[in-house]
């Protein structure tokens, strides 16, 4: 179980969580949702150690995380695919996915194991290995910052609006690879502002507003609440439960907050 | 055709070394952001220890190059742990504004402690030259040009085949996307601070031997090593040498064919056509997301 308790955080003018708290369930997929500057991208933030709250703690099983910085973290098995740019631009796909196993360079043996399985998962890895990852399409670097995630087999995968920028072609493969990861025992926390695509992936859902949690439910449950549609599905509560349609819902704006 | 071939050749000589002096500027520009225009000044200052050793001990100036450039490794991590570190992710102009700081400190010390007149080393080998093929081949050009090679060989190593040169690389490329995989980005910085620094141990050196310098020296050297990683591409290793190269050329053949004084003329010209079709330099790359809106 991950745990926020009281977490105050923020970039210098004034905290962005405002004594947040929050339970992630081990092997769940929660999803955050909420308006624009409600704080999502910053709890993600600082579970991951990029941001360190200035109140409040985060514990993993127990394990304090809030003053282990990014590289503590991940060594707990808390991996970060942020919103955009993860990559590195000049480098190749192989030496990238590659980079995601820094922590276990001193085994080279695991790190090529890793590496092939993660390439069998992933078949850009291995299909546009040598190409550079700034040529890549908006879908494509999102498969390969999954990729890249997935080469310390984390326990907990952080996903920064996975569905950003992204076609429907692409959302669909996105899309599997989240539950794929989930299926292989991987607790997921993604943040989405489309949120009927986020809910429909999730198995917990969480409304996030002005730093705080507002609402937390099942995700099937959140997207009948009336208020949640009302607010960010356009007005109709959805008809299928959440996790029940493996395919991507229509990318229409409706379900788009901001 | 001797002359060309001559002159091509004393071209690529000193290119090699102009190429060892701009690596580290490169190095420290592309990982860190950081314009540091105490280079040059930090050149002059392995130029005097070199001079000063050399005077004392007889030993070979090239060669101390071996002191010289652990020394300046030090020196490159106290000066970032000490100084630059404080201005971490600010702009470059910032880091121009500090280290130009660093530059007149550095000239000043040596204007008190050794004095405002010229120096040069000149071992036993320094009017001497190889003759291959009717071509002359200055002793000290080679040694230095030798050097030069070793040093950018092993950056290139470094850089390319290790993971301490793959943490160096992403973090320049990405900094938040390196420290999500676990690099410290803070150990980098200083770590490619200090190889950068290192390297001004083998130019310094090399100077030396090859140059007259007096403290002040320093703005003219950082002129040229800027020009030449503006021509090649901010941050790139390559872009330096190739840079460097056309510096040598340029330098040799308007020696060679026109008159001394036009030579720099002709590189800063150079520099300004290619910006003029390459405003990222020759070796800086545009990739598809460069380009997206």
């Amino acid at each position: 179980m991950l745990t926020l308790s009281g977490i105050f955080a923020g970039y210098g003018g004034g905290d962005v969580l405002q004594g947040l708290d929050l339970e992630v369930p081990t092997g769940a997929i929660t999803c955050i949702v909420g308006p624009n500057g409600a704080g999502k991208s910053t709890v993600l933030r600082v579970v991951s150690g990029l941001l360190r709250p200035r109140l409040g703690t985060i514990e993993l099983d127990g394990t304090r995380l809030d003053r282990l910085g990014c590289a503590g973290v991940l060594g707990k098995g808390v991996a970060q695919v942020p919103q955009s740019q993860a990559l590195f631009p000049q480098m190749s796909i192989r030496e990238n996915v590659l980079l995601g196993g820094f922590t276990l360079r001193r085994d080279k043996r695991l790190l090529n194991q890793r590496f092939e399985r993660v390439a069998d998962l992933i078949p850009i890895v291995r299909e546009r290995s040598h190409d550079k990852a700034g040529n890549l399409s908006g879908g494509q670097r999102r498969m390969v910052e999954i990729a890249r995630c997935l080469m310390v087999e984390p326990t907990v995968l952080l996903l920064d609006e996975p569905s950003l920028g992204l076609d429907p072609m692409s959302l669909t493969g996105v899309s599997q690879l989240v539950r794929d990861a989930n299926a292989a025992g991987t607790t997921v926390l993604l943040v989405e502002q489309n949120v009927r695509l986020g809910l429909s992936m999730a198995t917990h859902g969480v409304v996030l507003e002005g730093g705080r949690v507002r609402l937390e439910a099942p995700a099937h449950e959140l997207m009948a609440n009336p208020e949640v549609a009302e607010l960010y599905l356009g007005g109709a509560p959805a008809t299928h439960g959440a996790g029940a349609h493996p395919t991507v819902p229509q990318p229409v704006d409706s379900g788009t907050v901001g | 055709m001797t002359q060309l071939v001559q002159a091509l050749v004393l071209g690529l000589l000193i290119g090699g070394v102009y190429a060892l002096m701009a690596s580290g500027l490169t190095l420290i520009f592309g990982v860190m952001n950081i314009i540091n225009v105490a280079h040059g000044a930090l050149l002059i200052l392995v130029a005097f220890l070199t001079w000063k050793t050399w005077s004392v001990t007889g030993i070979d100036p090239i060669l101390l190059a071996v002191v010289m450039t652990p020394l300046m490794f030090g020196v490159g991590w106290l000066l970032y742990k000490g100084v630059l570190s404080r201005i971490s992710g600010s702009s470059p102009g910032m880091s121009v504004l500090l280290t130009f700081g660093i530059a007149i400190t550095i000239e000043g010390i040596l204007n008190v402690t050794a004095g405002n007149k010229f120096r040069s080393a000149t071992p036993s080998y320094f009017s001497q030259s190889f003759r291959i093929l009717g071509i002359s081949l200055p002793k000290a050009q080679v040694y230095g040009c030798i050097a030069a090679v070793l040093v950018l060989g092993l950056l290139y190593v470094v850089l390319a085949k290790t993971w301490t040169g793959r943490a160096i690389r992403a973090t320049a490329q990405n900094p938040s996307g390196a420290a999500l995989i676990g690099i410290q980005a803070s150990g980098v910085a200083a770590l490619a601070f200090a190889i950068g620094t290192a390297t001004t141990g083998v130019g310094g050196s090399v100077l030396s031997v090859l140059y007259p310098f007096f403290p002040a020296s320093h703005y003219d050297w950082i002129s040229r090593l800027l020009g030449i990683i503006v021509l090649g591409g901010m941050g790139s290793l390559a872009g330096a040498l190739v840079g460097a190269i056309v510096l040598g050329l340029a330098e040799t053949l308007t020696a060679t064919y026109v008159s001394l004084q036009w030579s720099t003329l002709i590189f800063y010209a150079v520099i300004m056509i290619v910006l003029l079709f390459r405003p990222q330099g020759l070796f800086g790359s545009r990739l598809r997301q460069d380009v997206m809106a």
